[in-house]
């Protein structure tokens, strides 16, 4: 019994499962004026021609908008090498995974997976091809990254991806909200302090943040949310919106860590116990922060992330923000992400491209992934509003993110910059055991704190941990 | 054409099952070529069943009993009872089939009781218009169930109209009903009474078959409508309510694509969506556990057959069947 005879039953496995369980019986623009297509000659073909499938999108990818450009980009590698194509799948994210997992088993793996987020990476653990004999082959120049940059991509499988892009966190904030509510806008600089409307200088942390965002949350009234007769039922703008994706993502601004201790078992970080607790009495004891029925309403949703709807004045997220953005309006910035307890953290997302073990030309999918990388990544990198891994190539895309449609004249993209410096280590979607299992634990937990107000959130913590643990002893 | 069928169908009862070859051996040349083709003709529906039923439920069958999953990061081994054994103490599992019968208890009696109600109100004399009506009712089942499910996101939503009536008769907080642990069986519920068409079409077909002379009978006896809907329509369609039991029955078991649909898979509110065929879907293709997904079906299948035997052998009480003999 090995592995090559699991892989066999697989498909059969799926096929059962379908039949006997699942029967019958039963917005935005991109942000950047991107073109696609190669930029440079690729050298003389070293692998056989083979018809390749790149799967997309286990992280960004997926807007009707950006897939042209994708498929011009994929046919860009046919051109390249005569007697090969790359076709482009796209899934949409909230299927990716699933759909993945079912191509796999049912022995139709693609080739080339990107771009995919380290927590896509993560999901597929112990699926990925190893890259260094193709990069030791090709001399592959790995010289133009950052090492650490190269090493965050070295797990127990090996050399599993090249660095690609990368999205630290920002705040992101509408200057005009906030003159509206008569207060000065948060800090740019990582060492500045906030100054408060009466002028005196307050360290920009939670606490400031919890302040002025109660301030810049107003009812259908006008009344803002430290003012007697505010209505919380009619809020018709929200101080701050937290990136509320993943609960891991959520704690990572408070503070770096990991679900799994020292020790193997399950332990939520004290800095995420925080973090969730100024979440959840955000929503229902201070109201600055929508509650889920409220994030998930039109009004609010704003295609995706709240602070595209413009009634938002403060939202952490990552850069590829820039996506749909522009439905904001065109007088936000970026600030420094806040503090707490003195220590700086800006979660960073980072996506690359990845190749399945079961491509069956791996010598081929090396060559169409370094084509991704190299020839075409100035187009993608654009596309997807990721910043480039290289360093030397940082400048000309932030010029070049500044210049998107319906982007204010002046962002301070040097906040974006500076930010990397703040990332979290480890970085929240870091591998753990049973990694989809325990984030739909995660989501359901999110989701119950997001919709039921009153809860003992110490009791909530108890029994989250216990349920993680639960599932990684199974 | 009379000997054709006794070679597999027409056998004493004690033979059932068994291959009749005496019976075979005694066929004249025609009727063994008759036979011959008849199978032919219905092979494909043979290889079709072994191809993608027979045989794929054998192999789940085989899978419960190793350590199959997608990563197969250990070696594939014979693990004996113990994905049983975990399904035993998997609070997800029992959480899941919890949401499943809480909203079965919901959704049942209502699925029964709406279709046929409404179908004996559409045969009633005294209702003008009922074609026009049984096509109203017919007409959403037609809809693709995804675009119903997601135009209901939006009437249920908190700023749905359903909410903006109940805020204009007064009530001030509507309940919210896709994203309380609470409402959203409710909200469930209606989606379904939305699609109950068929179920309406079926109880009618029953309707229409029970002889009016039974009816024209109890009249002059003196029966009122209370008194002919309680011991002429329900025992005649008896048949009828208890067959679309049985369906209810397994399709609520298999309860999966609303909330699919409706809440992406994730089960929320807070699990409250995380029916178990959902959770199953989950366990075989997000969390690659393909044994032990394997293992929960056979849970499914095993709970299905349980309950609809149990129904079956209630059913010789209170169901019947004017032609039986």
């Amino acid at each position: 019994m090995n592995q090559r005879l699991a892989r066999a039953i697989a498909p059969l496995a799926v096929l059962a499962l379908v039949v006997t369980a699942c029967g019958p019986s039963a917005s935005s623009s991109p942000s950047t004026t991107a073109t696609g297509g190669p930029e440079t000659q690729a050298p003389p073909a070293t692998f056989a021609p083979a018809s390749l499938r790149w799967y997309c999108c286990l992280g960004t990818g997926e807007d009707p908008s950006q897939v042209p450009t994708e498929e011009e980009v994929a046919a860009g590698f046919g051109e390249l090498h005569p007697g090969s194509e790359l076709k482009i799948e796209i899934v949409t994210y909230d299927a990716a995974r699933n759909t993945l997992s079912t191509q796999i088993a049912g022995g139709n793996a693609p080739d080339i997976v990107g771009p995919a987020g380290v927590g896509g990476l993560a999901a597929f653990e112990g699926q990925w091809l190893d890259l260094a004999p193709y990069i030791q082959s090709t001399s592959y120049d790995l010289s133009e990254f950052d090492p650490g940059a190269v090493d965050f991509y070295k797990t127990d499988e090996g050399q599993i991806g090249i660095p690609f892009a990368v999205y630290p966190s920002m705040v992101w904030y509408k200057k005009d909200l906030f003159a509206e509510a008569g207060l000065n806008e948060p800090p740019h600089g990582y060492d500045a302090k906030y100054t408060m409307a009466d002028g005196t200088e307050v360290e920009w942390d939670y606490d400031t943040v919890r302040e002025i965002a109660m301030k810049l949350t107003v009812d259908e009234a006008g009344k803002d949310a430290t003012e007697a007769g505010f209505d919380p039922e009619k809020i018709v703008q929200y101080g701050f919106e937290p990136q509320r994706d993943d609960l891991r993502g959520l704690g990572a601004y408070w503070g770096a860590g990991s679900l799994v201790s020292s020790d193997g078992s399950a332990k939520i970080p004290e800095p995420w116990k925080a973090a969730w607790r100024f979440f959840y009495d955000g929503m229902w004891k201070d109201h600055f922060i929508m509650t889920g029925p409220v994030f998930e309403s039109e009004e609010f949703s704003g295609g995706g992330y709240a602070f595209f709807s413009g009634r938002v004045a403060m939202s952490e997220n990552f850069l590829w923000t820039t996506y749909g953005v522009a439905d904001a309006g065109t007088d936000w910035d970026l600030a420094a992400i806040p503090a707490y307890n003195g220590t700086i953290t800006s979660p960073l997302n980072a996506d690359t491209f990845a190749i399945l073990k079961d491509s069956k030309s791996p010598d081929a999918a090396f060559a169409a992934l370094t084509y991704l990388m190299d020839d075409a990544s100035e187009t993608l990198l654009n596309l997807y509003g990721g910043m480039p891994a290289r360093p030397a190539k940082q400048d000309a895309f932030f010029e070049q993110l500044g210049q998107s449609d319906g982007f204010p004249a002046e962002v301070d993209w040097q906040v974006a910059k500076d930010s990397v410096a703040y990332a979290d280590n480890p970085n929240f979607e870091a591998p753990m055991p049973k990694y989809n299992e325990t984030l739909d634990i995660l989501g359901t937990y999110l989701s119950k704190w997001t919709t039921t107000p009153g809860l003992d959130l110490d009791a909530e913590f108890d029994a989250l941990e216990a349920e993680i643990q639960a599932a990684w002893n199974s | 054409m009379d000997q054709l069928p006794s070679v597999a169908v027409t056998r004493p009862a004690g033979a059932a099952g068994r291959l009749n070859l005496r019976a075979w051996s005694k066929l004249t040349p025609l009727a063994r070529r008759e036979a011959r083709q008849g199978l032919l003709y219905i092979a494909p529906w043979l290889l079709g069943f072994f191809a993608f039923t027979a045989i794929p439920m054998v192999a789940t069958l085989a899978l419960t009993f190793v350590n199959l999953t997608l990563a197969q990061r250990e070696p594939l081994a014979f693990v004996g009872l113990d994905n049983y054994v975990r399904l035993a103490a998997d609070d997800r599992v029992w959480h899941s089939l919890s949401v499943t019968l809480r909203f079965s208890a919901l959704w049942l009696p209502i699925s029964i009781i709406v279709p046929f109600a409404i179908a004996v109100g559409l045969n009633s004399r005294h209702v003008r218009g009922a074609p026009l009506f049984r096509s109203l009712f017919f007409l959403p089942y037609v809809v693709p169930f995804v675009a119903g499910v997601l135009v209901w996101e939006q009437t249920l939503g908190d700023n749905g109209w359903i909410n903006d009536v109940l805020r204009l008769v007064g009530v001030e907080k509507p309940p919210s009903w896709l994203f309380d642990s609470t409402w959203i069986y409710p909200a469930l519920v209606m989606m379904g009474v939305w699609g109950i068409g068929a179920g309406i079409v079926i109880n009618l077909a029953g309707l229409r078959a029970i002889p009016t002379e039974l009816y024209e009978a109890s009249r002059i006896d003196g029966a009122g409508a209370w008194a002919q809907l309680r011991h002429i329509t329900i025992p005649m369609m008896s048949p009828i309510l208890f067959f679309t039991l049985i369906l209810g029955v397994v399709e609520v078991l298999q309860y999966f694509l609303v909330p699919l649909v409706l809440k992406n898979g994730t089960g929320e509110p807070a699990g409250a969506t995380l029916f178990y065929n959902l959770n199953l879907y989950r366990t075989f293709f997000t969390y690659q556990e393909l044994s032990y997904g394997a293992t929960m079906a056979w849970l499914l299948f095993a709970l299905t057959l349980a309950i609809t035997l149990v129904l079956f052998a209630l059913s010789r009480r209170y169901v019947y069947y004017a032609g039986a003999r």
